[in-house]
């Protein structure tokens, strides 16, 4: 495979998995309800 | 299909594995996270059961193929290999066993980002998750430039991705690729890291005052001080490290490492906690230094390449510094000025270097401007990108022909 052409795939792979582990967290996150100013948690809608 | 199964090794092992072994993998990973989830609510005794279930995830999730197409992974097997010659060659000199001990397993760039993994708080990420994560994805840009520089330069693709990690910033991560994909080259290569990334607190900030004028550099920025629960933080680590253990088992170890640190602040178990900040990192830190010390001797420095990796070393920090802030003026705008580009030199993991940087900037044109939590978050992230491009380069090198 040619460099650059490898270099742009790896890149957009790396990019890829960072957002879609965000985007799990963000997801989890909300699930799981949100906090108050203190951290204590509430409910979910 | 094949490809997609070799390219993430992690998940399609499971498709390889025998039915049973496969399913019982899977019920590990539930099983380990279910015994750190209540290590940590003090169901059980989370001393044993917080890293005892994050290492469940990592050995059940990051399973890759070894050689001779082997199903297997890279925390146990190769270590269990050949243990006689691993006696025998240690009955050399007194820092021979370290040596054997830590470095040619990597295993102290594991206890280094255990100890730094202890150190970090994910709230701080998870402030303003999608904006800390795009920063840090641009600041990753030296990496992959500076591997298609290294190989234009003729290196062969491991090294040239070996010295191209120093564009993530983050010394462990240097060392940890440098002896999975450059044996040969890992002391100059993780020599000429760490000597640029104390650099960084002199280079850098001339960079961002270079390219962000002055009055952009004070703006003050919106983010959620609710502090995150320390439930969401734990089980937002356990996710993480199982996610990322299944897609990159290459670099299962390092990854387990750092969230079992992460795992170990927010279970509040205080005595590894305080093992793992003070001695274990201190201790990692130190042999680091002295191992990399002592194996610089001229015959290793004197290697015609090393010219090539001081030249790669600097442009790849420096790439990653203009991505970076790049990264910092887009989500300015895209966040309409409600983001302070300053930020974005975080994103490049030196942490806590790039994002002391970034507030020390900050506040010298506005003494009432706070990033440093945000500035942390990007960091955290950079180190989480820095991991995952890390896992690509050692997963997909071979898809590049020398």
């Amino acid at each position: 495979m040619n460099s650059i052409l490898y270099a742009a795939m790896a890149y957009g792979l790396t990019a890829v998995i960072s957002l879609a582990m965000v985007g799990i967290i963000v997801v989890v996150n909300n699930l799981m309800g949100g906090n108050d100013a203190s951290g204590e948690e509430v409910e979910a809608d | 299909m094949e490809q997609l199964i070799h390219l993430f090794p992690g998940i399609g092992s499971f498709f390889i594995d025998e039915p049973l072994v496969a399913f019982s993998r899977l019920v590990l990973i539930i099983f380990g996270g279910v015994l750190a989830y209540y290590g940590f609510k003090r169901t059980l005794e989370p001393l044993i059961m917080v890293p005892m279930g994050l290492g469940m995830i990592a050995i059940n999730s990051g399973v890759l193929f070894l050689d001779g197409g082997v199903v297997g992974n890279i925390i146990l097997n190769p270590l269990t290999s050949d243990p006689g010659s691993l006696i025998n060659i240690m009955q050399v000199n007194f820092l021979q066993p370290i040596y054997n001990f830590t470095f040619s397993n990597g295993l102290v760039a594991c206890l280094v980002f255990m100890g730094i993994g202890a150190m970090s708080d994910i709230s701080f990420m998870l402030m303003r998750p999608w904006a800390c994560i795009i920063v840090a994805i641009f600041a990753e840009m030296g990496t992959f430039a500076t591997l298609v520089i290294g190989l234009k330069f003729g290196l062969p693709p491991g090294e040239a991705a070996a010295v191209a990690t120093i564009g993530g910033a983050d010394g462990p991560m240097v060392l940890f690729t440098s002896l999975m994909l450059a044996k040969d080259l890992f002391v100059p290569i993780s020599i000429i890291a760490y000597l640029y990334l104390s650099l960084t607190y002199v280079g850098y900030p001339y960079l961002v005052k270079l390219l962000i004028p002055a009055k952009y550099r004070g703006i003050e920025t919106d983010f959620d001080m609710g502090n995150v629960s320390k439930r969401k933080k734990f089980v937002s680590i356990l996710v993480i490290n199982t996610l990322l253990c299944l897609l990159l088992p290459v670099a299962a170890p390092l990854i387990m490492s750092f969230f079992i640190g992460m795992a170990i602040k927010e279970a509040e178990i205080e005595p590894l906690h305080a093992l793992l900040e003070n001695t274990i990192l201190y201790g990692g830190t130190f042999f680091l230094g002295l191992l990399l010390g002592v194996l610089c001797d001229a015959r290793t420095i004197l290697n015609p390449k090393v010219g090539i990796l001081v030249v790669l070393g600097i442009v790849a920090l420096t790439i990653s510094a203009l991505g970076a802030i790049l990264g910092g003026w887009i989500l300015y705008m895209i966040s309409k000025r409600n983001f302070n580009p300053v930020i974005g030199i975080a994103g490049v993991s030196c942490m806590p270097t790039t994002a002391k940087i970034a507030q020390k900037i900050a506040m010298e044109e506005n003494p009432y401007c706070m990033i440093m939590p945000l500035a942390m978050g990007s960091s955290i992230s950079g180190l989480i990108v820095s991991a995952i491009a890390a896992g690509v380069f050692i997963s997909t090198i071979g898809m590049l022909t020398p």
